[in-house]
């Protein structure tokens, strides 16, 4: 087994236990299984957004981010793939799901294969997914699986159908793919690294 | 390493009296505050320039040129300059009389400005920041170091047989600093001159810091003016000291909590751990900035901001002496005794070193345009206009 692959799971879930990190941690094992098939082992760190909530606002006032924090930050940008959950409030994603998002770097996630689900109290605001959390993933130029998954209170009911299972499969399976054909992180780059030389500075002046 | 204090001129309410300082009132207590620096033997006062409320210093030659004159000893510079927004010719003919008033007493440090309403004032753009700072600060140095000057720009119009008077004392343009917490840009274009580079880093983590000064380093190297670790550094810094830490805490709290930039948001500890503020007892401070030198190697010259957030005069007096006292003599020892080599600046440039240095360069040329005719052409203005 030579490939190891890191996927981060950040869930903005306020219960504890809560449903968003009950549907993060079903995607991440949907994406794991995934990699796996493809002959890939994965490592997964998840960031609970509610520990981080103090530090998430202190980092918009102070314009940096503090310890634990910034291991958060530097967790996901590191990944090789992204989860992203996060509870609908008020047809959209949550105050601290965005803030969070506002603190990254907005540069840090180009390129980088995403999976986005969403929790609510009710389906009919399952399309947020698309024309909220896409949108805003889109923006950072990350590369968000075709398949997003909205659990809502019938989901979790158990009806008998196996309809959230296989929309779980589906987008782990997509992940995975993604995740799979990318070059292996390699870790902290330069941060200065991209600076123009003066004399081409000076030149463009 | 040089010692000095710098002020930001907000004018802020103090949240433990209620007490508002009109802008009277503060540009006063600045000078006092610089006055009693001096006195007090620090080595360097430095004022922001800004052009919005609630800052009051929009005009830092006229500041320091007054306080060249009832100063003895302190060197007197800026934090920053806007190289930005101001026009780089009256920029010129400005610093060159300060240097002048203040017989090299002076230096100064550019910076950008970060906001954005306040470009357009001055009929400029926050988002050529960058392609500002390279073009105007290129044309002030040819402005201080040629006497006559064809110019041609983006940013404003040409000059055509332009000499910027008085010309620099003794032919030696003031020392400059380049002020940037983010832009690498701004750390390079330091680098390419072998300017000094200052990163205040008052609300930010030393590992950010290390990271851009080490950047500086490096390049300052690469263009060629000595190893990596003769660069010219400073660092910003922020401290409320009393006798004993619980004191400082104490006092200082109320004005942490509000205060512009970072209050109502991480605690006062959190931030102290996070950033370079010290609130204590003056043995803390000189352990905390006596270690700085390991972060970012020997650097020439550290800054400390003690009189925002609607501090009382009589307290920031207060602060300078404790600097100058208990704290700067022990602080200088330690961290000059960890200087690498002998050939790694102590301080800054003076410009007493610097007329040195240009005259053994030979670079040093005519003082003066001298009897109404320029030293390159020998016109006179009228012949020119003909």
């Amino acid at each position: 087994m030579s490939t190891r692959r890191t996927l981060a799971v950040v869930t903005a879930g306020l219960s504890q236990p809560s449903s968003s990190r009950l549907l993060a941690d079903r995607l991440a094992t949907a994406t794991a299984d995934g990699l796996l098939e493809a002959g890939q082992e994965t490592d997964v760190e998840v960031v609970e957004l509610r520990e981080h909530a103090h530090a998430i606002v202190d980092a918009m006032l102070t314009r940096f981010p503090s310890g634990e924090l910034a291991t958060a930050l530097d967790t996901v940008t590191g990944a090789d793939g992204l989860v992203m959950v996060s509870p609908l409030f008020t047809t959209t994603y949550s105050g601290l799901f965005k803030s969070f998002v506002d603190v990254i770097d907005p540069d840090a996630l180009t390129g980088k294969p995403v999976l986005l689900g969403a929790t609510g109290g009710t389906s009919r605001h399952s399309l947020a997914l698309d024309y909220s959390m896409r949108p805003l993933l889109t923006y950072l130029r990350t590369q968000v699986v075709p398949t997003s998954v909205f659990a809502a209170t019938d989901d979790w009911a158990g009806d008998g159908s196996d309809a959230l299972a296989r929309r779980i499969g589906r987008a782990g399976r997509e992940l995975a793919d993604a995740v799979a054909v990318r070059p292996a992180a390699t870790g902290q780059e330069d941060p200065f690294g991209d600076t123009p030389d003066f004399a081409q500075l000076l030149g463009g002046s | 390493m040089q010692f000095g204090i710098f002020s930001v001129s907000d004018v802020t309410t103090d949240p433990t009296t209620g007490h508002t300082p009109d802008d009277t009132e503060r540009v006063r207590s600045m000078l006092t505050i610089a006055r009693h620096a001096d006195a007090a033997g620090l080595d360097v006062f430095a004022t922001g320039e800004h052009h919005n409320p609630p800052f009051v210093a929009s005009s830092p030659t006229t500041m320091l040129g007054y306080l060249a004159g009832v100063t003895e000893n302190i060197t007197l510079s800026t934090a920053t300059t806007l190289i930005t927004t101001n026009d780089p010719v009256r920029l010129a003919e400005e610093y060159a009389m300060l240097q002048v008033l203040s017989g090299g007493r002076m230096d100064l440090m550019m910076g950008r400005g970060n906001t954005g309403p306040v470009y357009p004032w001055f009929g400029q753009d926050i988002r050529n920041g960058i392609p500002l700072a390279i073009e105007n600060y290129a044309l002030l140095r040819r402005l201080w170091t040629e006497d006559v000057v064809d110019w041609s720009g983006q940013f404003r119009t040409p000059l055509q047989g332009f000499t910027a008077t008085p010309r620099p004392l003794d032919g030696v343009p003031p020392f400059v600093w380049h002020g940037s917490i983010r832009s690498p840009e701004i750390a390079e274009q330091a680098a390419y001159y072998g300017d000094g580079f200052l990163h205040n880093n008052i609300f930010w983590p030393m590992h950010h810091t290390k990271q851009m000064v080490r950047f500086y380093r490096q390049r300052y190297e690469h263009h060629g003016h000595g190893r990596a670790d003769q660069a010219i550094v400073g660092l910003g810094g922020q401290v409320f000291v009393r006798k004993n830490s619980q004191d400082a805490v104490r006092e200082f709290r109320p004005y942490f909590d509000v205060a512009p930039v970072y209050g109502h948001g991480p605690s006062l500890e959190d931030f102290s751990a996070q950033t370079p503020l010290t609130v204590g007892s003056p043995q803390q401070v000189i352990d905390r900035y006596g270690a700085f030198v390991e972060d970012v190697g020997y650097y020439q010259r550290q800054m400390f901001l003690i009189d925002h957030a609607g501090l009382p005069l009589k307290t920031v007096l207060e602060q300078i002496d404790l600097l100058a006292e208990e704290i700067v003599p022990e602080l200088r020892k330690i961290v000059e005794a960890k200087r690498p080599a002998d050939d790694v600046p102590l301080n800054p440039p003076t410009h007493a070193e610097r007329v040195a240095a240009a005259r053994t360069a030979g670079a040093s040329g005519a003082t003066h345009v001298g009897d109404g005719g320029d030293a390159v052409t020998g016109t006179r203005a009228e012949e020119a206009v003909r």
